[in-house]
């Protein structure tokens, strides 16, 4: 098993953690029925029907499979 | 030729690659459609694509070696009577990739792969799924709104019981007459409303 040679300093420990941020996700707002949902570009996204229920997958305008 | 894939075979050994390329690929032309790992669809790709070149072929020779993949007679007679013939005036990309997304449990990115001329029973199933689910829509704003009148008329006919009670009750006793009629007249405006 490998093992530390060396202890790992404060400043370093902390350096590393404080370099760790969250990235916003690049996302895409689209307009379906006077509703905004945001999709992730390259996905395929469901399609919900008025109730909210949701009805299939689509991607380009095709029909991709069940929810 | 496609670039060759990089990386650790699927499953751990080439054995088991094999095995599970054969088994994606019979799926694939069994249904026309699967879902998987977005890893696992862009290795079945070639392996698909190829065997529906051999289909096409059609000869003894291009069926034996599919055999030798697809071990599945039914399958081998449809991809070679069936799903061959549709390619005929298409020269590769016969297979599409849609990604969908992570899975939930282990957050691997999943994607649809698809035989790209859908067979005569799925375009089949997706109408008459996509009809019910219209039908399911129009009969569900019915519904709602029957609900709501059928509530608004429970609502009056309690209304009007109330009052009925109270009137009865001024007859017997004087002193809580006054109270009860003030409760009528409140019910009452309820009712028409």
């Amino acid at each position: 098993m490998a093992v530390p040679k060396r202890k790992m300093s404060r400043s370093n420990t902390r350096h590393r953690r404080s370099q760790w941020k969250a990235k916003l996700p690049q996302i895409q707002r689209r307009t379906v029925n006077g509703r905004t949902t945001w999709v992730v570009a390259h996905r395929a996204h469901v399609v919900e029907d008025s109730q909210g229920t949701a009805l299939f997958r689509e991607y380009n305008g095709r029909q991709v499979g069940d929810a | 030729m496609p670039t060759p894939t990089k990386g650790a075979r699927l499953g751990g050994s080439p054995s088991h690659q094999r095995a599970i390329l054969a088994n994606l690929a019979t799926a694939l032309f069994e249904h026309g459609r699967i879902t998987t790992t977005e890893t696992k669809a862009r290795r079945l790709r070639p392996v698909a694509e190829r065997l529906i070149t051999k289909a096409k072929r059609g000869d003894l020779h291009a069926r034996r070696q599919v055999a030798s993949t697809i071990r599945d007679k039914e399958i081998v007679h449809v991809l070679f009577t069936e799903i061959g013939p549709r390619y005929e005036n298409r020269n590769g990309g016969y297979t599409r990739i849609v990604k969908i997304g992570p899975r939930k449990g282990d957050n691997a990115p999943m994607a649809v792969i698809e035989l790209v001329e859908p067979l005569a029973e799925q375009v089949i199933q997706e109408a008459t799924s996509a009809t019910r689910r219209a039908a399911a829509d129009v009969t569900a704003a019915e519904e709602t709104v029957d609900v709501d009148v059928t509530d608004e008329t429970a609502d009056v006919t309690e209304d009007t019981a109330d009052v009925a009670d109270s009137d009865a009750d001024t007859a017997e006793e004087a002193t809580d007459a006054s109270d009860e009629t003030a409760d009528a007249a409140e019910a009452e405006p309820e009712g028409k409303a």
